[in-house]
């Protein structure tokens, strides 16, 4: 290696240094020692701290609520993403059209990504209301409680969900969407191919990587999401609307089991992981491919 | 140089003054009294802090409210108490969590402040849940006992007297029901919604049936059948029409203006609202009797659950003797007095249940006096609100019908025992 | 054409207006009265009030929050940025031994589940004293800025054509001149989009909010609109005007700066 690589490798290292010793102290070291609090029985109001092994690993296997959980994390994952994706396409076919006003639909449709998750769950919590909420008005007046009723709680919180976070995979889609030249459309429509076979043959084959990109994104956040379920429902009723990272923060929290809340956050911890490793393999592969 | 001199000069006389005043004591004391909403006609505690005030000079109280509900109040005082230096001298405990604050160290040890026997006039159930290891943690403020509300007219206009078992009840309920034909008339309203209350509710109905949660040496739910026995009569309640649905979504006050308004027959609830339904606007004025709760077939006897308030002093408070001065105050006979003069609720202590002046006003305070004597604590327990936070999803499930009864018990046994396991 | 056009636009933006109707529904409802709002099937006001304005502004924890809210954000911004623009400098330029591995541990880092690493930042906190301080938050939110931030601007800089630096460095420039005088100006679109970014996450960020702070007068907006105190009733006017006191920033970013978080938002996610 020559004097100028060795010495702009000494500045490289100096640069990234700082930022570096940050990410360890908030993000490294805290992500190594909740593996070392799930280890432990620790109540800190009681001074309680001492070792439990694997304990808590093992309550966790065979414990109902936990298997609840993982359930209701699987389920409001898959069905809010594959809603996103669905009502994000076709917003974007729909905004790939525009030609005035395109900064209006966009400001329109980013509005409910970019608005606190709190705010969107006030928002929620307001249209669900029995009686005065403008989803029971709309549908002529009966007295559905949506958050309160075991049934309907998870739906509501789905609903919310993917409203707040089609947007962004109707804009990756629609970004993609404006790279396809209109030639490609002209070609199809003059030999005589109709919206459906365009779409399948031409659009979808070019929006695949980005849907991959969507779907990957979207999974990791749905995976991890916390505030929407925590202030709409507090994880009820009877924990129907209970996600792992509920259970953790409520373990954590509320019964102040920092080592079965740590544990719990260990096991998202490691299926959000495996979900980014999958993905990013496909992604790879996909890219390779193309 | 002079000028210097003088500024110096000065400061040491101020400082001086300022070092003074405090070792004589003579500067301001402020004490933070927090406490909540206390319902009513009218709320007595400004007039007692005004009163210490006045026989306390130099110290002013100034009270902070907690927010509505018991589990928020813990979760604000567990938030705030944690991280020391609380800005808060005089606290409101609900009566269950006296255990659990003493053992984490937030509450100042009284037994050097009080005289030997300061304590005689309160409850026992109420002074056993102010003492642990010996030491007295709390004073006791309000006494609170679960007891039945029921409909004297309706029940003398069909010859019935109040229910000793569950079954009488919901054959009187049906008896009274197909009587009056009114749609709008429910028959046992009691609290179901997934909070501490109904936590209460349920353990009554454990104890009704001879059911515990937690018995001798840590074992959980050594009696799981009768538990179980209880979550299923309380399903069926709803299931059959005995109950409205929507007692799975209430509290005590939600519970509390159906009854008033008339349009219950029974009601489960504490005796504060015996006071509301006496008031002028009350549709059931002179129709309400109090009666123990009934008992399952199985169980021995029907229980109320004590419960209440107590007062306890912050261990890092600055100023110790004026806040326990403060606590002993309001737990005085004479602020006792007032309370139930101005509010809803029943005082700790018990000759003012049989004193003529009060009982003029409040005639149930000798039956409110009896059921108290027999009123039976939750686990008295550090740990009790970390099971209740455990219990409340699973005998929720139960109670709207999304898990058996089995299974609700069944999940919170093993909750609860990995619980007791931390913290063995 | 042009005229269908124009009238298929009109459409499109009425299809999005009516998504975007949760968020104007809370907007009206902030300007109900109270008697109005809970009278089914009422949709349009008699009148409209400020009186949930008044007592949120004048009455409510609210401006506090917002303060406690715009200090965090800011700082966080300020931060990350700091600390990321020097670390992307380096992983896109210099040949920093396992450039690859803490590239992919940043990513990595920006798919970290909050909840994981709470207990431990708790523990943190505690033990440091830095509970209600706007130093805990600053540092919890900097957990998931900081990768963020890397990885975009480190996109951003590789853009750049390296022509512009190496004439610069034969001129005689050093590294750190390079970094303000060349690389910044022509990054700056991409460290103005990284940092929007920033700030809305920051802004809309609630666990690390709701649980580093034990006081009133410390919480930050998104733990005040959750808390916000009701006692019989809920107070769905008040909520709804401090709603959108809340969504003020988000609101202006997206309508004034919507060029400049489109393209933070679309570099994080099709530059694979």
């Amino acid at each position: 290696m020559t004097k100028r690589q060795r010495a702009d490798r000494r500045t490289g290292l100096l640069f990234l240094a700082p930022a570096l010793l940050t990410l360890g102290a908030v993000t490294l070291y805290p992500a190594v020692s909740v593996f070392w609090l799930s280890l432990q029985y620790r109540i800190p109001i009681f001074g309680i701290a001492r070792f439990a092994g694997l304990d808590h690993y093992a309550f966790l296997a065979a414990d109902p609520r936990f298997l609840n959980a993982a359930r209701v994390t699987l389920g409001f994952t898959a069905a809010s993403v594959a809603l996103e994706l669905g009502v994000g396409l076709l917003a974007a076919l729909l905004l790939r059209r525009q030609r005035a006003g395109r900064r209006a639909a966009l400001s329109l449709l980013l509005l409910a990504w970019a608005l606190p998750s709190v705010v969107t769950a006030k928002l929620f919590e307001w249209l669900y209301h029995p009686t005065a909420g403008l989803v029971n008005v709309v549908l002529g007046g009966h007295a559905f409680n949506w958050l309160g009723d075991p049934r309907l709680a998870v739906a509501g919180v789905i609903l919310a969900d993917v409203w707040r976070t089609m947007p962004f995979v109707a804009l990756l889609c629609y970004a993609r969407l404006l790279t396809i030249s209109p030639e490609l459309y002209e070609a199809a429509r003059v030999d005589g191919a109709g919206g459906l076979a365009i779409f399948r043959r031409i659009t979808f084959p070019l929006l695949r990587s980005v849907l991959l990109i969507a779907l990957s994104f979207r999974t990791l956040d749905a995976l991890r999401a916390f505030d929407l379920m925590f202030v709409l429902t507090g994880g009820g009723p009877a924990n129907t609307t209970e996600t792992l990272t509920v259970y953790a923060y409520r373990s954590l929290f509320q019964t102040l089991q920092l080592g079965l809340g740590s544990a719990i956050g260990v096991a998202v911890f490691a299926l959000v992981m495996l979900v980014a490793w999958v993905y990013l393999g496909m992604l790879h592969r996909e890219g390779t491919a193309a | 140089m002079l000028l210097i001199r003088i500024v110096l000069v000065l400061g040491c006389v101020l400082a001086a003054a300022a070092c003074g005043d405090r070792s004589t004591g003579s500067a301001a004391v402020t004490l933070v009294f927090k406490h909540a909403k206390i319902l009513g006609p009218s709320d007595p505690v400004p007039r007692l802090l005004r009163e210490f005030e006045a026989r306390n000079p130099g110290v002013r109280v100034r009270s902070e409210s907690l927010p509505w509900s018991s589990d928020e109040q813990h979760q604000f005082y567990v938030v705030n108490l944690e991280g020391g230096n609380a800005g808060v001298d005089v606290l409101m405990l609900d009566v269950i969590w006296v255990p659990e604050f003493a053992q984490a160290g937030w509450l100042l040890d009284l037994t050097p402040f009080l005289e030997p026997s300061e304590l005689d006039g309160h409850f026992p159930a109420a002074i056993e849940a102010a003492r642990a290891h010996g030491r007295v943690w709390a004073l006791p403020w309000f006494m609170n006992v679960g007891l039945l509300y029921y409909r004297k007219d309706l029940l003398d206009k069909y010859g019935l007297r109040p229910p000793e078992t569950y079954a009488e009840l919901i054959a009187q309920v049906r008896r009274i029901k197909s009587g009056e034909r009114d749609p709008r008339l429910d028959g046992f309203l009691w609290q179901g919604k997934q909070y501490e209350g109904m936590v209460v509710n349920v353990l009554e109905g454990f104890w009704a049936n001879d059911a515990r949660v937690l018995g001798p040496s840590d074992t959980v739910f050594p009696e799981p059948e009768r538990a179980e026995e209880v979550l299923a009569f309380l399903r069926a309640l709803i299931e059959e029409g005995i109950s409205p649905a929507w007692v799975t979504a209430a509290d005590e006050e939600l519970t509390r203006r159906p009854f008033q308004d008339g349009r219950a027959i029974f009601l489960r609830s504490w005796p504060y609202a015996m006071d509301l339904f006496g008031l002028p606007d009350s549709v059931v004025r002179g129709k309400v009797g109090i009666a123990p709760l009934p008992r399952h077939a199985r169980g021995t006897r029907g229980v109320g659950s004590s419960g209440g308030a107590h007062l306890g002093v912050y261990r890092q408070t600055r100023h110790p003797e004026a806040a326990v001065a403060l606590a002993r105050f309001l737990a005085s006979e004479v602020a006792e007095r007032a309370m139930v003069e101005g509010a809803a609720l029943s005082p700790s202590r018990m000759a003012l249940y049989h004193d003529a002046d009060l009982v003029r006003g409040h005639p149930s305070f000798p039956a409110i006096h009896t059921l108290a004597m027999a009123a039976q604590p939750r686990p008295v327990t550090p740990y009790y609100l970390m099971l209740s936070t455990v219990l409340q999803p699973e005998l929720s499930a139960a109670l709207v019908g999304i898990k058996t009864p089995r299974q609700a018990v069944a999940g919170a046994r093993y909750q609860i025992r990995h619980l007791l396991q931390s913290v063995r | 054409m042009t005229r269908r056009g124009h009238v298929l636009d009109l459409l499109v933006l009425l299809v999005l207006v009516l998504y975007a109707v949760p968020f104007f529904w809370q907007l009206l409802t902030s300007f109900k009265p109270d008697a109005e709002l809970l009278q089914a099937p009422s949709i349009l006001p008699t009148r409209l009030t400020t009186v949930h304005y008044d007592a949120v502004l004048g009455r409510s924890l609210i401006p506090r929050a917002l303060t406690n809210s715009f200090a965090v954000a800011v700082l966080t911004t300020l931060s990350a940025v700091a600390l990321g623009l020097g670390a992307a400098y380096a992983l896109a330029r210099f040949p920093v031994p396992g450039k690859n591995l803490i590239l992919l541990g940043v990513i990595a880092g920006t798919a970290f589940p909050q909840i994981a690493i709470v207990s431990p930042l708790y523990l943190v906190m505690r033990a440091l004293g830095l509970r209600d301080t706007w130093g805990a938050l600053i540092l919890a939110n900097v957990s998931f800025a900081l990768p963020l931030v890397i990885w975009l601007l480190t996109g951003f800089i590789r853009e750049i054509p390296e022509a512009l630096e190496e004439a610069a460095a034969l001129d005689g420039a050093g590294r750190i001149a390079i970094l303000r005088w060349v690389v910044l100006p022509l990054v700056a679109p991409g460290l103005a989009s990284a940092a929007l970014l920033t700030f809305l996450g920051s802004w809309n960020e609630f666990l690390f909010a709701y649980t580093f702070t034990a006081s009133e007068a410390s919480r930050t907006v998104p733990v005040a609109l959750a808390l916000f105190p009701g006692v019989f009733e809920v107070p769905w006017g008040d909520i709804a005007a401090a709603s959108m006191l809340a969504s003020l920033p988000p609101v202006l970013i997206v309508i004034g700066l919507q060029r400049f978080l489109l393209r933070g938002l679309l570099a994080g996610a099709l530059r694979e």
